[in-house]
């Protein structure tokens, strides 16, 4: 009885709501383009942001006090604040101080997905390279390797391999974060949704498109590093 | 029992002459002491260890006798004393570490080969990045040393596709790969299953037999009377007894000694 009320209650609010396909269809170059650059600038600030973990990773477990000390605050405060407040901070404050004048968009969206992904993207490489066994690198030293080239040959393919699972969950945080660029007007996928709703006054039918674009790209992600996952598992195939 | 002793006749004598002819030590220890926080693990050890010796470290658990070893090539720092390795003290700051350890092959109780690497590459590693030898020269000298460990068809498998044994018998073939000019054994069989054990033996007496410089340290005591040239028995961070095996074993002096080995005889 009061199932069935409900129902019928969201029937007819689906029919007062008169979606129109028509509307994204008009603006259907905007969505197309905002697709584009939602996987540009998470791609991109992935990109950038594995370079700058795997130095602040490695940073953080150095033995000086002054290597690991800046490494140590880069990481506290990127992910201590709020993306939305590092997005702002660095397009309208720190970038115009730094170059004297605003740089687009998507340079500023870039270098704070970078800067906030490095940072977490590095706790993930200090832990993927404290899980590998002390008995590995104690190994390669014994063999008169360096450091360093222990860490190359040895320490890092490993500890890459574990941190395939958590890297893929990070770039999907990345490209939904993403959306957080369209506050400073990055042409990507939620500033095209944000355009169509105030140009038509309608805001399902531009958000629900965007919704559904999202998942389908991080559901392709998942997919794809799932696969990547399994074709490096080394060792399988050669059983024998 | 008759081979054995034979075996250990031969051997000895090879040795006798071997070891008269290099006087200098290749490795000396002098007064080294360790602590571990306020623990001291080594109470002031003197040893050496001379070319073509085959030199078996014994004694109970937590006797500092696999801390002593990994002190030889550093894996371990010491706070007083020095340890000479091929003329070059380890206590100089401006020694190069990398230089000392690839003339000092380890073997260790967990085999720790690289598990993404397959057999052939784990050998070949060190000897081209290292002693920058080309991949063809490298190949052709672990695929002879493969051979020698009687892993010769494993050259393609990955690590986690062998046996403990045949794992530790590439650890040996990859150490032996730098051609170094000494070898440290850091209870090379405590980890293997009991009929995996006399293979890994097999061919560490092989290496003796050839004369190879061996560091042991083993709860192998069959292996330490039949193969060593020396015998140390360590208790709580001290050398309490060292001497042929024949000495140590046949007739041992200290109590400590003496009981440990009532323990494991």
């Amino acid at each position: 009885m009061c199932t069935v009320s409900f129902l019928d209650l969201i029937q007819q609010g689906l029919l007062q709501l008169d979606l129109r396909v028509d509307i994204i269809w008009d603006y259907r170059d905007l969505f197309i383009r905002g697709i584009y650059y939602t996987i540009i600038l998470s791609m991109s600030g992935v990109g950038i942001g594995l370079v700058l973990g795997l130095f602040a990773g490695m940073a953080k477990l150095a033995k000086t006090i002054w290597i690991r000390w800046p490494a140590i605050a880069y990481i506290e405060f990127f992910r201590g604040t709020p993306l939305f407040v590092q997005i702002m901070l660095l397009h309208f404050a720190v970038l115009p101080t730094l170059f004297g004048r605003s740089p687009s968009p998507v340079i500023s969206g870039i270098i704070a997905l970078a800067l906030n992904s490095g940072a977490y993207i590095s706790e993930i490489f200090r832990a993927g390279i404290q899980s590998i066994a002390r008995g590995q690198m104690e190994a390669a030293r014994s063999l008169g390797l360096s450091h360093s080239m222990a860490m190359r040959y040895i320490i890092l393919p490993q500890a890459f391999r574990r941190m395939i699972p958590p890297l893929g969950n990070e770039l999907i945080v990345v490209l939904k974060d993403s959306s957080l660029l369209s506050a400073i007007a990055a042409p990507e996928l939620a500033n095209a949704a944000r355009i169509t709703m105030g140009a038509t006054s309608r805001p399902w039918e531009p958000y629900m498109t965007i919704a559904i674009i999202y998942l389908l790209i991080t559901l392709i992600l998942a997919t794809l590093v799932s696969r990547l996952e399994r074709k490096l598992d080394y060792g399988r195939h050669s059983r024998s | 029992m008759v081979d054995t002793a034979a075996a250990n006749q031969t051997s000895t004598e090879d040795k006798g002459q071997s070891t008269a002819s290099h006087r200098k030590p290749l490795i000396s220890v002098r007064g080294v002491h360790k602590f571990f926080g306020k623990h001291e693990v080594l109470k002031g050890i003197d040893l050496e260890v001379y070319a073509q010796e085959v030199l078996v470290i014994i004694g109970p658990s937590g006797s500092g006798k696999s801390t002593l070893l990994r002190c030889l090539n550093l894996l371990e720092t010491y706070q007083k004393g020095e340890i000479i390795v091929d003329g070059k003290n380890l206590s100089d700051p401006k020694l190069n570490v990398d230089a000392i350890r690839r003339e000092l092959g380890m073997v260790f109780q967990q085999f720790n080969l690289f598990p993404h690497m397959t057999v052939l590459d784990n050998l070949i590693l060190a000897p081209t990045k290292v002693r920058k030898q080309s991949r063809e020269e490298a190949v052709q000298k672990a695929r002879e040393l493969l051979k020698k460990v009687g892993l010769a068809d494993k050259e393609n498998a990955y690590p986690e596709a062998l046996s403990g044994g045949q794992q530790q018998r590439v650890a040996i073939a990859r150490a032996l790969a730098m051609r170094p000019k000494a070898m440290l054994f850091d209870e090379p069989t405590s980890a293997l299953d009991p009929e995996m054990v006399k293979e890994v033996l097999d061919v560490m007496k092989d290496l003796a037999r050839e004369g190879m410089t061996m560091v042991v340290v083993t709860h192998e005591m069959g292996f330490a009377r039949e193969v060593g040239d020396r015998v140390i028995f360590m208790d709580q961070g001290e050398i309490v007894e060292q001497g042929t095996p024949q000495d140590v074993f046949g007739h041992p002096n200290n109590e400590r000694t003496k009981a440990f080995l009532s323990k494991v005889l």
